[in-house]
C-alpha cells in the first residue's frame, strides 16, 4: 500500500527520461493534430461552420503571420466538421499534379466504402439499375455508358471526349463488369497502371492525367452527400512565383527563347496554378479555404481575380484573421499540453495533483514565454521546448533552471 | 401508382380484384398446367375486359416433341379476358425491390454463371422429368426462378450445394400462409431440400432472352 508518493519527483523523472511533452513546433497536414483551439480562437471555428453550412461555393482566406497556427486551424476544423470530406493540400510542396494530388487526398479522406456508394449512385442514374419486366437487371454496359457519355456531355461542355469515356468507363467498369473489377478499383483509386492494363479496361489514361483527375474529382465531389472542404495552405504561392526573383541569380538559361521577353516562366506555372483553381472553384459543393501570410498576398490575389476572372471575385468572402495569442490562451495551451501529456504516461491524476496548476513551471515563467514569443504560437511553443529540454538535460535542479528565466524576465 | 407496401391487384381464391393501372414489379402467376409466371412492369385490369399485360416475360414449360422444355416469352401485349386463367397477381413494394436491388452486382461472387437462354435446371414430372443439378454441383447460376410448394421464388442467384440441393441467394418469395393470404418477403437465402419439400421446377433465364 502506497502511503506517501512524491508526486513532483515523480512527474520530473518522467521528463528527465527525455519526455518533452512540448515536442512538435510546425503542423503539418500530415500528422494529425488532437489540440482543439485555444478559447480566444473558438468563435473562428463557428464562424467558417456557418458559413460552410449555408454557402455551397467560395473561397475563404485566412490570413496569419508565420507560426500564427494556420495549419493547426486545419485539423481543429478537421476535428469539429468530421461529417465533410476536409482535404489539405499546400501549394508550397504540390503545385505541380494539382489536381492529381487533390484527387488522392480527397480518396484518401473519403475512404472506400462511401466511394463504391458514390459510383453505385452514379451508375443508378445513368441506368445500370433498371428492372427489366419489372424485376431483372441486365447488364448493358455499352448502353449504360452511351446513356452516361450524353448526360456528362451536355452538363461538362468544355471537357475533352477522350476524358470523358476515360471517367465513364472507369466508373461503369468498375461496378458492372465483376471480371475487370479489381483493375478498375485501383484506376479509381488513382494508382499508376501501365498501357497494357489501361487498355484492359479500354481506358486511354490513369489519373495522375490531370484532365481525368479533375473530371473524376468533379463527379464525385457533386455527387457525394457530405460536402466537400479544400484547404489550401501556403496559397501566397502564388504570388511569390509571380514576384521578381533578384537579379543575382545566376541564369544558365535564358528563357526569353523560350517564353519570349514579355512573360517570365513564373508568370506562366502561377497561371497555370491560377487557372487550376478557378477550375476548381467550378466544382458544385467544393468550399475552399486558403491561407496567406499577409494583407497583401490577398490584395494581390483578387487584383489577380479581377484581370482574370472578374465574375468570381465575389466567391472571394471577407478575411478571417488569426491574431497573436492572448496571455491567457498561453496558460491554456500548456495546461491542455500537459493534460494530453498525462494521458499519454497513464498518469491523468497529475492534472490536479499539483498546487502550483503550471507544475513544473509557474505562471511567471509562462509570462516570461508569452511576452518574449509576443504572442505568435509557434514561437511560444519553441520556447517551451527549449525550457523543457533543459529540465531534461541540465544537470542543475529544477529551481536553479527556472531561477534563470525568471532572472531573465526580470 | 408507385407502392409502399404489396398491393394483391387480383387473387382467384380471396376474390380480390382492384381495377386500375398499375406499374412496378409485378407477379402474375398462370393458372395453366404448367404453373407459368408473368413478370412484368404493369398490370391493367378491368372487369369488363379482363388482365391486360404489356411488355412482360411469361416463364414456364412447353411440351415439345414430346419432351418438356422451359421458356421465357416475351409478352409484346395481351389481354387475359378470362379471369379464370390467372389465379394471383401482385405488386411487390419498391421497399422490398430496393432490398432486392441492393444484392444485385454484388462483388462478392464474381464468378456466377450466366446462361445464355432459358434451361430448365429441374422439373419434377413423373413423365418428363428434368435434373440438371448434379451437373451443376458446386456451381453458381443467376437468375433462377422457382416454383416451390406454392411459392415463387426469384433470386440473384442459386447455388447447388455438394449434397445437390438448390440454396438461393437474395430472394424474393411470394407464396400464400395458412389462410390462404398472399404475402411477399425478401430473404438473403434459402436452402431447399429438395427431398423434403416438393421443388416443382428451378429455370434459369438466359441473358439474351432478358435482353429483348
Amino acid at each position: 500500500m502506497i502511503l506517501y508518493e512524491n508526486r513532483k519527483e515523480l512527474l520530473l523523472n518522467v521528463i528527465k527520461w527525455g519526455n518533452n511533452p512540448f515536442k512538435k513546433f510546425v503542423s503539418t497536414g500530415e500528422i494529425k493534430e488532437d489540440l482543439d483551439l485555444v478559447n480566444s480562437r473558438i468563435n473562428l471555428i463557428q464562424k467558417i461552420k456557418e458559413l460552410v453550412k449555408n454557402e455551397t461555393n467560395f473561397i475563404l482566406p485566412i490570413i496569419g503571420d508565420i507560426g500564427s497556427g494556420k495549419t493547426h486551424l486545419f485539423w481543429a476544423l478537421r476535428n469539429n466538421l468530421y461529417y465533410y470530406n476536409t482535404i489539405y493540400i499546400s501549394l508550397e510542396y504540390v503545385y505541380k499534379k494539382l489536381f492529381s494530388n487533390i484527387y488522392s487526398e480527397f480518396i484518401e479522406n473519403l475512404e472506400m466504402e462511401p466511394l463504391k456508394y458514390v459510383v453505385n449512385q452514379l451508375c443508378d442514374k445513368w441506368g445500370a439499375l433498371e428492372r427489366k419486366f419489372g424485376f431483372f437487371h441486365v447488364v448493358d454496359i455499352e448502353k449504360v455508358q452511351k446513356f452516361a457519355f450524353e448526360q456528362l456531355v451536355n452538363k461538362y461542355q468544355g471537357v475533352e471526349p477522350e476524358t470523358l469515356k476515360d471517367v465513364i468507363n472507369g466508373i461503369t467498369i468498375h461496378q458492372l463488369d465483376p471480371y475487370k473489377k479489381i483493375e478498375a478499383e485501383r484506376w479509381l483509386l488513382g494508382e499508376l497502371m501501365d498501357a497494357k492494363e489501361l487498355s484492359m479496361l479500354n481506358l486511354t489514361h490513369d489519373l495522375r492525367k490531370g484532365k481525368n483527375a479533375y473530371l473524376m474529382l468533379r463527379i464525385l465531389v457533386e455527387n457525394s452527400k457530405s460536402g466537400t472542404i479544400l484547404f489550401i495552405d501556403d496559397f501566397g504561392k502564388i504570388i511569390s512565383i509571380m514576384s521578381p526573383q533578384s537579379e543575382q541569380v545566376e541564369e544558365v538559361f535564358d528563357p526569353s527563347w523560350l517564353y519570349g521577353t514579355e512573360v517570365s516562366p513564373n508568370d506562366i506555372a502561377a497561371d497555370k496554378i491560377f487557372n487550376k483553381i478557378v477550375q476548381l472553384q467550378n466544382i458544385e459543393g467544393l468550399r475552399i479555404i486558403i491561407t496567406l501570410k499577409s494583407k497583401e498576398s490577398l490584395v494581390d490575389i483578387r487584383k489577380k481575380y479581377s484581370e482574370k476572372t472578374p465574375e468570381l471575385l465575389s466567391s472571394i468572402r471577407e478575411p478571417i484573421y488569426l491574431l497573436e495569442f492572448k496571455e491567457e490562451d498561453v496558460y491554456e495551451l500548456y495546461s491542455s499540453t500537459m493534460s494530453k501529456f498525462y494521458e499519454s504516461i497513464d498518469n491523468t491524476e497529475f492534472t490536479k495533483a499539483f498546487q502550483n496548476p503550471y507544475y513544473p513551471l509557474n505562471k511567471r515563467i509562462l509570462k516570461y514565454v508569452f511576452e518574449r514569443a509576443e504572442g505568435n504560437p509557434r514561437a511560444i511553443i519553441k520556447l517551451l521546448i527549449k525550457i523543457f529540454n533543459e529540465i531534461i538535460y541540465s544537470n542543475e535542479s529544477i529551481d536553479v533552471i527556472l531561477k534563470d528565466y525568471e532572472n531573465t524576465s526580470n | 401508382m408507385s407502392n409502399t407496401e404489396n398491393i394483391i391487384i387480383y387473387d382467384s381464391v380471396k376474390g380480390i380484384n382492384l381495377e386500375g393501372d398499375f406499374q412496378g414489379s409485378i407477379i402474375t402467376r398462370c393458372k395453366d398446367e404448367n404453373e407459368s409466371i408473368i413478370f412484368s412492369d404493369n398490370v391493367k385490369i378491368s372487369d369488363s375486359e379482363g388482365i391486360f399485360i404489356a411488355n412482360g416475360l411469361r416463364v414456364g414449360f412447353e411440351l415439345t416433341y414430346n419432351k418438356k422444355l422451359a421458356f421465357s416469352r416475351k409478352i409484346e401485349a395481351q389481354w387475359y379476358e378470362d379471369f379464370e386463367s390467372i389465379e394471383y397477381s401482385i405488386l411487390i413494394s419498391e421497399d422490398i425491390m430496393q432490398v432486392y436491388d441492393e444484392g444485385q452486382f454484388s462483388d462478392a461472387y464474381p464468378y456466377t454463371l450466366n446462361k445464355l437462354n432459358t434451361a430448365a435446371l429441374y422439373l419434377d414430372d413423373n413423365e418428363y422429368g428434368i435434373n440438371h443439378l448434379e451437373f451443376f454441383r458446386e456451381e453458381m447460376l443467376r437468375n433462377p426462378v422457382s416454383l416451390v410448394g406454392n411459392g415463387v421464388i426469384i433470386a440473384d442467384r442459386v447455388v447447388i450445394d455438394e449434397r445437390i440441393d438448390p440454396v438461393f441467394y437474395d430472394c424474393l418469395i411470394v407464396g400464400r400462409d395458412e389462410n390462404g393470404d398472399l404475402l411477399v418477403s425478401f430473404e438473403p437465402y434459402m436452402n431447399v431440400k429438395k427431398s423434403l419439400t416438393d421443388v416443382k421446377y428451378i429455370i434459369i433465364l438466359g441473358i439474351e432472352e432478358l435482353k429483348l
